[in-house]
Parts: structure tokens; sequence; C-alpha cells
């Protein structure tokens, strides 16, 4: 009986949908989609009278409103000696109190209306950002104004975030990924600003004047941009940000940033550390998202690692050689420059056999490029079929718009991003490749117990750099 | 360095890391919103018994897609630790018809090699009086075979497919509890995911087997023998625990794990992967009727199975105090931890608002008592460790400064916890918890992904996903003396397991 139903169901599935047959199911490639038509809402750009750029999107979903304030200040700017000192300027500017009010009274108000305000500094820029109940939202916007526009960097809060900061760093020994992968960026921005890193004897150096100084030469209106999304009316969120950011008036437009200086030289540098699993990183310097090489590249890197299990090293470390969990690439393009590492996390005896297997896709790749116009067209689909991606959420829409602008690309750098990802061939891969993966500038790191090391790591060329990673870190 | 509730992430396991494997923290962010869930959550169950609940969201045409089974480590028995997570490895690893060039000439040899591993598995199991001759030659004879089998196979299907698609935050996640799969993408694409899941719900195929072995073992290695937190907890948890199957790591014990079984993951498989145990999210711009009939059409034709009652050895009452040292090279760490009963338990809620009070922003208690003084470089505390289906532990986690020493930390922990037991929350502070947990959840749910996850995960470990609307007034019944009562009846010494991490060199 069962099996008589099974069939009647069978024959009207078949006559509603000829796609569908249930013997055997489709082929996943034969599937046939309906077309995807998405137009991304485009927030909207307003300029306050004091210079602040700020960028709008409705979205009233969710009673919450998120309000991001990226300042072109980062640790790029920390005075030599100092290192540390733009971490533990937006950590404070956070904590340690505004004019009208105490640190203390801040986080009492914020935690009572459930709101989050945190400060996030990177290399080229700093972000406070927010988020607030709907209904909290005048009070937040307060708060909010006031620590980026009067801070008072008290020097009880000074302290205990130099303690933090301290114990952070001595715990860096604990985490063998962190002190590779801060190592590599030394080695990779070798000359520059931003290969400098904070030191337990940096932070201990750093006083209150020096944040009062560092905050009055980045914050000022001209060097401020201000995404805004949630559950507002786009001109009730300008009256509110003028009301609360519009008396801010301090002269002075954004700040510049040069590019790091290009980086020569090959080296193999080796860290000791007892632990069961070596790091292991291969550098190179990469094309920033200005350089006509940029989609080139993603595609490169995309195909070489980072795009998931049919990526070359993933592929080869992870799933034919089983020498690893954690394989592959990434590529980090900023405006005007880059950096491409790939990595893997293998067990002291694998180390040089996992070494060894990324090397020889790096330069097979550069010699050869990708072979196959099908590994090509696939990378090419993939990439361009996630980029919707980057428009799922308004939060995401419009503080990608703002970071457009932020960064100095043209406004058509997202819409025309597909038709350039798609205009790439072999010739171009190729070329590329050959251009960023030269061995002459590979920057090979290896963290790990070189006593458990099958095979010598000295078979890859003469050290650069030997030191003991379970020390701590010296600048 | 302040306290972030990143520590919750300790107990999940993941098919490939990542910093998006967030949504089993709402084990601990309890359910709640403004957002009227009930209105806008369609809920379907199939006649095999699949459940489905979809939420249309049509902001952009992106859609999130979770398949959570009810089952995880907690399901395994002894000698057999790790099968839950390979077993979710082995997930990507294609279908009779995703993945090979003939199944046929290919599954000839994946029997083979399924027989050569088996024999070399139990000649490697006497260890000691193992002929070594024949395990070389077994070896030997495995990598001709894999070698042979790979010529008839085609790696990483699913992941080529999902990612030719668009597909995104493509991940596997197991849990002591739940282990779920999910995959964000393009909305047209469903049919894509309903054919793939489908496909391996009903005929995976476990190719690579004894490769993946060694990928959860080098797993173990960078996320558990690398990382002295993830080797303190679980110290802890086998200290906590004493018989009940909590007591073991998810990725399973490493000597465990050199024998992973393959014919004991298939059963593992078809016991607990059956779509009456099976719960799937779907948050997006979909349409519900065209999704349900894709849905019925892939999903509909898998058998349901019988699933055999669960009945774990019981943890018997804790009395009195554990404590357990791990001597490593690393600065030192605490983790206490208490026995409390789990969700839908009134007392469950009041451990939500407990830990909130304790941990929840820079106000709470003990950041106030321990970072805002620079004693501790962090400090966390998580309701519901490490699952949530059987009583769990509530538990605090503190990392001292130096000079600063964790029995320190433990004299300040236990004064605050004393304070629960002895004065009434004052009604602004309940009032602020309340509030934090209110709003924790909204921006959990903002996006598609973390609804869907949420949705699935109650579905499966609370029965239902209306748990979560039943939640916020469950919260509002919390009161100050609720609060005393539970920190008298838990919160004392008797019941507590602590975990230390004392460097020496």
């Amino acid at each position: 009986m069962k099996r008589y139903i099974a069939y009647t169901i069978v024959f009207i599935v078949l006559l509603s949908s000829c796609a569908w047959h249930s013997t055997s199911v489709t082929d996943p490639d034969d599937i046939v989609y309906a077309p995807l038509r998405f137009e991304p809402p485009k927030a909207q750009r307003v300029k306050l009278e004091n210079g602040i750029i700020l960028y709008m999107l409705e979205d009233h979903e969710i009673p919450l409103v998120n309000i991001s304030a990226v300042i072109r200040m980062g640790s790029f700017y920390d005075p030599p000696g100092k290192e540390g000192l733009a971490e533990i300027t937006g950590t404070v500017m956070r904590t340690g109190g505004t004019k009208s009010m105490t640190g203390n009274q801040i986080d009492e108000e914020l935690d009572f209306i459930a709101g989050k305000i945190a400060v996030s500094v990177g290399t080229n820029s700093c972000t406070l950002s927010m988020s607030v109940l709907e209904k909290d939202i005048n009070k937040g916007l307060q708060i909010f104004s006031d620590i980026l526009t009067s801070p008072v960097f008290s020097e009880e809060k000074l302290e205990t975030a130099k303690i933090l900061e301290i114990e952070a760093l001595e715990r860096i020994s604990d985490n063998p990924q962190k002190i590779a992968f801060r190592e590599f960026r030394r080695l990779m921005y070798h000359g520059d600003p931003r290969g400098r890193l904070s030191s337990v004897e940096s932070i201990q150096k750093i006083e209150r004047d020096d944040l009062l100084k560092f905050y009055k030469r980045f914050f000022r209106p001209g060097n401020v941009m201000i995404a805004l999304s949630g559950d507002i009316e786009e001109k009730d969120a300008v009256i509110k940000i003028r009301n609360s950011l519009g008396k801010w008036d301090i002269p002075g437009g954004p700040e510049k940033l040069p590019p790091p200086p290009a980086r020569v030289g090959a080296s193999l540098n080796y860290i000791y550390k007892s632990t069961p699993q070596s790091v292991i990183i291969i550098g190179h310097s990469a094309p920033g998202k200005k350089s006509p090489d940029y989609y080139v590249f993603e595609i490169l890197d995309f195909i070489t690692g980072s795009g998931g299990f049919r990526s070359h090293i993933f592929a080869e470390v992870r799933n034919r050689l089983g020498l690893a969990y954690s394989a592959g690439s990434f590529y980090s393009p900023r405006t005007k420059y880059g950096i491409f590492g790939a990595y893997a996390m293998a067990k002291g005896s694998s180390t040089v056999e996992a070494l060894s297997a990324i090397t020889k896709i790096l330069d097979n790749v550069r010699d050869r490029g990708v072979e196959s116009g099908v590994e090509l067209a696939w990378a090419k689909e993939s990439i361009i079929n996630n980029f919707i991606f980057s428009f799922a959420r308004p939060s995401q829409i419009v503080m990608g718009q703002m970071m457009l602008e932020f960064d100095g690309l043209p406004d058509n750098f997202l819409t025309n991003y597909k038709d350039n990802i798609e205009m790439a061939g072999l010739d171009d891969l190729r070329h590329v490749a050959a251009r960023y993966l030269s061995g002459e500038s590979r920057i090979v790191l290896v963290l790990g117990n070189k006593e458990k090391f099958n095979k010598p790591l000295s078979s890859f060329g003469n050290f650069h750099m030997e030191k003991n990673g379970t020390e701590n870190q010296e600048n | 360095m302040t306290s972030e509730k990143t520590l919750r992430h300790i107990f999940l396991e993941c098919l490939v890391i990542t910093c998006l494997a967030s949504f089993l923290l709402c084990i601990t962010l309890s359910p709640c919103s403004a957002y009227d869930l009930k209105e806008k959550v369609k809920e379907f169950t199939l006649k095999n018994g699949l459940k489905v609940l979809i939420v249309e969201r049509h902001a952009s045409p992106t859609v999130s897609l979770y398949i959570s089974h009810d089952t995880g480590a907690v399901d395994e028995g002894d000698g057999h630790t790790g099968t839950a997570h390979i077993l979710e490895h082995m997930m990507f690893k294609g279908t009779e018809t995703i993945g090979t060039k003939n199944f046929e000439e290919e599954n000839r040899i994946l029997q083979k090699i399924h027989d050569m591993g088996n024999a070399l598995d139990t000649e490697l199991m006497k260890r000691k009086s193992a002929d070594v001759q024949k395990t070389e030659s077994l070896r030997k004879q495995l990598e001709i075979l894999q070698r042979k089998a790979g010529e008839w196979s085609i790696p990483s299907e699913i992941d080529r497919l999902y990612t030719e698609k668009g597909g995104g935050d493509l991940n596997a996640f197991t849990g002591q509890d739940l282990t779920s799969y999910h995959v964000s993408l393009p909305s047209n694409r469903i049919e894509l995911w309903a054919r793939i899941e489908s496909d391996r719900m009903l005929n995976p195929v476990f190719r690579e087997f004894y490769s993946e072995r060694k990928v959860v073992m080098e797993e173990r290695k960078q996320t558990v023998e690398s990382n002295p937190g993830r080797k303190l907890m679980e110290q802890f948890l086998a200290a906590a625990f004493m018989v009940h199957p909590y007591r073991r790591p998810v990725l399973g014990w490493a000597p465990d794990m050199r024998f992973l079984n393959i014919d004991y993951t298939k059963e593992f498989f078809r016991t607990y992967y059956s779509p009456n145990n099976t719960t799937i999210a779907i948050v997006g711009d979909v349409s519900s009727d065209r999704t349900m009939k894709i849905i019925k059409h892939y999903f509909g034709r898998i058998p349901s199975q019988e699933i055999p009652v669960r009945c774990p050895t019981e943890e018997p009452p804790q009395n009195g105090e554990r404590r357990v040292k791990l001597i490593s090279d690393a600065s030192p760490r605490l983790i206490i931890g208490y026995h409390k009963p789990t969700l839908p338990s009134f007392d469950d809620c009041v451990f939500d608002v407990i830990d909130t009070i304790l941990s929840g922003g820079r106000t709470s208690r003990l950041f106030k008592a321990l970072v805002e003084k620079g004693i501790a470089v962090g400090v966390n505390t998580a309701n519901g460790f490490p699952g949530a289906r059987y009583p769990n532990l509530f538990v605090v986690f503190a990392e001292p400064v130096s000079p600063h020493t964790c029995k320190e930390l433990e004299e300040i922990i236990y004064k605050e916890l004393d304070i629960l037991k002895k004065e009434p929350v004052k009604p602004e502070e309940l009032e602020k918890a309340k509030n934090q947990l209110k709003a924790d959840i909204l921006r959990h749910i903002s996006t598609n992904s973390g609804l869907a996850g949420m949705l699935s995960y109650y579905g499966a470990v609370a029965g239902s996903w209306q748990y979560i609307t039943k939640f916020p007034d469950l919260l509002e019944r919390v009161t100050p003396e609720d609060v005393i009562s539970a920190a008298k009846k838990y919160l004392e010494p008797r019941n507590r397991t602590v975990a230390e991490l004392v460097r020496e060199k």
C-alpha cells in the first residue's frame, strides 16, 4: 500500500514539474536557477557644516541603531619607543570619562540601557562604534559624541589600561599562532612604522600627556566619517547627529598616510617554541586595491589557498596529505599596498613536508600560472556569485560605501567589481603571479621545535633570524 | 583585554576555523525579544518527522540555512570519543552521486580500504605485541588502495558546488548536544542546498576516512594541545563530571582518536542523522511556500528511523570540592564550576540573570572587582556548560595579572558569590541585567545566520523553538529572592570544581 501511494505521488510530481523526478535526482550542476536581480540601496551621504561626512541607511527590521565613526589614526602613528600609544589612547578614550561624565558613570548609563560602545584601533584607522536600542538613541548619542569630542583620559583608567595591556602582551607567549603572526608582521613591514610592535617597555613609557597630544593630533571633524544604520528615519538621524556633533569645530582636513616602502629580499626565519605543532607562514608583498593587478590577485589568492576545499593549499596539505587542520592563504589589500600569506599549522615531524608542499604550490603558480581555464572559470564564478554578501545587510552596505570614500577609491569600485573579475584571463594570472610570487622576495617564517622536525629547516637556506619564542616579546 | 564572552566558544568544534561560529553562544545567551518571533516563524513538520522553521526577511536576496541534528559527542560510547566530530568532517566527502566518477567502481575499492583499515587498527591496538611487519605491509596496501580510490573520486565536490554558486560561511559545528551544518546562499540557490543536504542525509560516502583521521588529530594539536586554556578546560570537565559523558572532550581523547572507527561512525550516522531527529531553520529572502515544496521533494524521500532512548549515566550529586592542577609553561588561569539544572528549569533562567550580573558588561560585579582593579586581565562566566540537554555547569573563568595569583582571584570571586547569597540584588541592577539579556538577543537575531542558528538550536535542544518566545515571561518572573535562593542552593563549596593552571618551566 505504501509503495502504491509513493508511486501516485511521483506521478503527480512529474506532472507538476518536469525537472523533478524521484527515481534519480537532478545532477546538482544541472539545476536551473531563477535570475537574481538586486540593486543594493544607496546610502545617503551628508556633509555637515563642520566637515564630518555622514552615510546613512534605514533598516527597520530590528529596533536597534548602529553608528560607527571612523577616524584616520592608528598604530602607524605610534611614536618610536612608545608603540601601543594609539591602542591605549583608544582604550582610555572609552573608559577614562568625558568633560561631563566620569568613566564609571558612562559605564553605568550604557549598561543600564544595554548599549554598547567600543573603540577598536588598527594600523591606519580607529573605529568608535555604538549599538543601542532605538528608544535610547538620544542618550546613546550624547555619550557617543562626548567620548568622541571631549574625552579626559583619567590617570587612574590609564594605569589600569597599561596593566591590562602589559599582561596581555606577556600572555602572547602562551599562543604560538599569535607569536608567529606578530613576527610575520614585523618581517613584512621591516623598516616601516607598520612593522613596529608594542612591548612591555614601550607601554610602560606611555603617559597621560602622550594620550592628550595623540588625541589632539587626530580628532577633528574633517578627519572623521560616520556610518549610521538602523531603525531610524534618515532625516531624523541627520538632525540628531547635527545636534550632538554639529558644534564640534576644529579646523583641519583628513590625515595623510604614506604607503610602506617597497620591501626587498627573501629570508628564512625561525622561532624556537616547544609546542606540539609548528606554525608556518610564507609571505609576499601584494598589490593594493588601486593597482590594476588587484582583481587578478584576488583570483590568484582564491585559487591558491583561500577558495575553500578546492584551493590548492587546502586540497594538498589538508585533504591529500592530511598534514594540517588549518592550511590556506590570505590576501589583505589596502588602498595602495597589500600582503599575501600562505600558512599551515602542522605537527613537528611534518613541518618541513608541509613547508615544502606550500612552497611547491606557490612556485608552480608563479612559474605556470593556473593551467586550466576550468579552474579560472570556477574561481571567477565563485567570487562573483558570493559578491552579493557584501550587500547582505544595510549596516554592511552603509559601511562599505563610506569606506570607499575613506580609502579614496572610486564610487563605482563596488559596482564595477564583478566586471573587473570577469575580465581576468589566464595570461593575466600568469603575469601577476610571476610579478608578486618571486622566490627572491619571499619571507618564510617557521615557529616550532626544530629538534622534532624530521628534516633540517636549513635545507631551505640560511637563517636570516633565529629567536626564542618562549621569552617575552621584545621589540 | 576586557571580558569578552569568547570563552564560550570553547566547547564547539568546527570543520574549519572561523570567527563566525557563534550561534551556539545562545546556550548562554538566553532567548528573549521585543521582536515578535511568534508572528514571523512558520513551522512545518514533514511526514518523516523533519521539522522546518522558516522566517522570511527580504532585505537582500540572501538566505541562511541551518540543519541541526539532535546529537553530539554526548551520544558516543566510551572508547569512541571523537566520533560525532569526525562524522561531521566525513559529511563533506560527498555522496553516491556527488564526488565520484563512477560510484560502483569506487565503492569496490572503498570496501577494501574499509577492511584494510580495520585490520590495520586491530593490529595496532595490540600495541607492543603488534606485528611490525604486518602493520607495515597493511599500511602500504592501504596507501595503494587510497590512491586507487582517489582515481575514481572528485574531491571536495560539496564545497565546490556551494562555493561556485556563491555560498558563504560554509561550515559545520559539533557540540556535546548538537551537530549543525550551515551555509549562506544567494536566495535563488535553495534547490542546490536541498539537493546536496538531502543527499548527504540519505547516501553519504565516507571517503578519505583515514587521512581525515590525521586531520582531526592535527586539529586537536592545534586547538587543544597548543592551547593552555583548552588543555585546562579538558582537565576541568573531566573532574567536574565523574560519570556523565559531558566529562569528555568533543574532539575526543587522543588515544581514542587514533582508532576512530569507520563502522562505528556509520552506525552513529544511521542512528542519529535521521529526519525525525533533525531541525532545519531558514532565514532570508525566500517564499515559505516555494521553499517547502523544494524541501518536501528532496527531504521527504528520507525515511525516518527509530531513535533509541538515550539515557547516559546520571551524574551523582557532588559532595565536596574537587580541585585539579595543570602544570604547564604558560600564564596562570582559573576555572571554577558549579553543577546546576538545565533548561527549561526556572533555575536555569535565574542563572542567566546571575551570569549577567556577574560578568555582563563593564559594570558587572566580577568585572569591577577584578578587571577594573587590574587584578585579572579577563573574567567571564557562562551558564550552561558544556551542553544544555542534560544538567550542566555554571562556570567562572579568570586570568590573573602578574604578580596576582589564582588564589587571590578565587577569594575575590567567592566573596562576590557570597554577596549574591546574602544581599538581595537591587531592583535597578536586576532590571539592568534583564535589559542586557533582551538586547543581546536582538543583536544576535539581527543577522539571518544568527536567527537561523538560534531557531534550530532551540528547536533541537529545548524541544521547540517556542522556548524563545516563552523566555521573556520567565525572565520577568525572576526576583531578587530567586537569585538568593539559586545562589544558596548551587553556588556552594561542596558543589564546586576548581581547575588551575600552574606555571612550571
